[in-house]
């Protein structure tokens, strides 16, 4: 299994452009939302973070300033102190719908070819190296999504599910791979925005990939995952023309 | 037919827009040429004191002409001074400042940019015709997922080389999709190699290719544009 401290790496990886404060507070948001830290969970030292992320203490202050404004975390003081987790963010329609209307047809695109390609490569070896408690789990993981109530709880489930196949295939730089895919996208699949995305079907395509999975059959698993990513896909494109040019069909009517 | 009524109108919009870019580059390499042969001044090849005043032709343009991301010239080795490489492209970066771009031209380098034998140039150079090509990554070039439209030009009466203009894939979208969306059914903008430039739903993709032996219900109407191979693609 990747120990935890890979996908944290995975968490705190340096940063590639400037505005390096909003996006580090993206990259907490969205960690807390993918439930890979937990309310109650105290985040590195500053001093940590700094390094990890490759900023200034100065950026990362200003980080953790608006994530404390925003109440995701909590400052304390002491010998014990630190600062915490102490909410889940609420994913907002808004910043969804902003993304929606700055990604274009060719980046989603993109996106889906390269998680089929991620995804096709960890189901095969899910389907090598995966056992019996394995294939429990994922069917565990599959069922709570179908069980969550909210949006954000989806998210997180669905989410979570993808990266414990990668962590079943025994594959850390999968999992980071998928991670960052997960953390790219999922949000805006399951944040009702348009069209309403079916938990439904999500899980039944998560069970019938953890069967395909457990019987070993690596031909049919990379098929499901690639129909699987195909449709979200699709969403994300109807989406994307739904929530980008609603304006230019009506007129067009 | 309703939906051909549709159709027709969508593809008579794109050929107007695509019409007026294909203006603005011929304008470009017009002034170019023009440009060029008055910097040479009787001398039969080009070299670095060639270039006075292309910058401000680039930058003219792209302050013009929004939807580029990038305007300039390439040369033909056949017109350039001991047979070198020469391009002069300016590019908007994602700040909006515009700069030139730079690439490697020295042959045998691993990242030589052998802009002769991509088809922008080579297209252009033995049709005599404008040119589109892409979608495609200009890999060792501008680096991003982009077409580029391009008019050859000549220097006393010899080919010289192709100037014109870039659009980033992600530029173009906005701009023309309206007009494919006004198309009910699944419709797509393609290139001359059968490539999708833009669909109006999942079910063309932007890069995917259109197979021989796509549904039978599958239709095709030529654009009006000269010497692009531009088509809509169109049900099932």
């Amino acid at each position: 299994m990747a120990s935890p401290s890979s996908f944290q790496s995975q968490i705190y990886r340096s940063l590639p452009e400037i505005e390096r404060a909003e996006a580090i507070v993206d990259r907490i948001s969205t960690a807390i939302s993918l439930g890979l830290l937990k309310v109650g969970e105290r985040l590195p030292a500053e001093a940590a973070l700094s390094e990890m992320f490759g900023v200034g203490g100065a950026t990362l202050r200003e980080a953790l300033t608006a994530l404390r404004d925003q109440g995701i975390v909590e400052t304390r003081r002491g010998r014990s102190g630190g600062s915490f987790v102490v909410k889940q963010p609420q994913t907002q329609a808004d910043a969804m719908r902003a993304w929606f209307l700055s990604t274009s047809i060719s980046e989603i695109r993109d996106i889906g070819d390269e998680h089929a390609a991620i995804a096709a490569a960890t189901i095969r070896l899910a389907c090598e190296r995966a056992e019996a408690h394995d294939f429990e789990r994922l069917q565990e993981l599959a069922r709570s999504l179908v069980l969550a109530h909210s949006p954000e709880h989806r998210a997180s489930a669905d989410s979570r599910f993808h990266v414990e196949l990668a962590v079943a295939a025994q594959s850390p730089r999968l999992a980071n791979a998928e991670i960052r895919l997960q953390q790219e996208t999922v949000q805006q699949l399951w944040t009702p925005l348009a069209v309403a995305f079916d938990p439904e079907t999500a899980t039944a395509e998560h069970l019938e990939l953890v069967r395909a999975v457990a019987q070993d059959q690596p031909e049919k698993a990379q098929a499901l995952v690639l129909g699987h990513i195909r449709r979200n896909i699709f969403h994300l494109i109807d989406t994307k023309l739904t929530v980008g040019y609603a304006q230019s069909n009506q007129d067009a009517q | 037919m309703k939906l051909d009524n549709e159709v027709v109108h969508a593809a008579h919009a794109l050929a107007h827009w695509t019409g007026g870019v294909l203006a603005e580059i011929n304008h470009l390499a017009r002034n170019v040429a023009e440009l060029v042969e008055l910097n040479l001044a009787g001398r039969p090849k080009v070299d670095e004191s060639s270039l006075l005043g292309l910058e401000v032709l680039s930058r003219e343009f792209l302050a013009k002409n929004t939807f580029a991301v990038g305007a300039g010239t390439f040369f033909a080795a056949q017109s350039v001074e001991a047979e070198g490489h020469i391009f002069e492209w300016w590019s908007r970066g994602q700040s909006g400042s515009i700069a030139k771009l730079d690439a490697d031209l020295t042959p045998g380098s691993n990242r030589y940019y052998d802009y002769e034998k991509l088809p922008f140039f080579s297209t252009a150079a033995s049709t005599g015709e404008q040119t589109l090509w892409g979608p495609y990554i200009d890999y060792l070039g501008f680096e991003e997922y982009i077409i580029t439209l391009t008019a050859p030009f000549s220097l006393h009466g010899t080919f010289a080389g192709v100037a014109g203009c870039d659009i980033l894939v992600k530029d173009l979208e906005p701009l023309i999709m309206p007009d494919l969306r006004a198309i009910p059914d699944n419709a797509a903008l393609v290139n001359a190699s059968n490539r999708v430039i833009m669909g109006n739903s999942g079910m063309y993709l932007v890069g995917e290719r259109i197979k021989p032996g796509s549904p039978e219900d599958q239709q095709r109407m030529d654009l009006d544009v000269p010497h692009l191979g531009l088509s809509l693609v169109y049900g099932s």
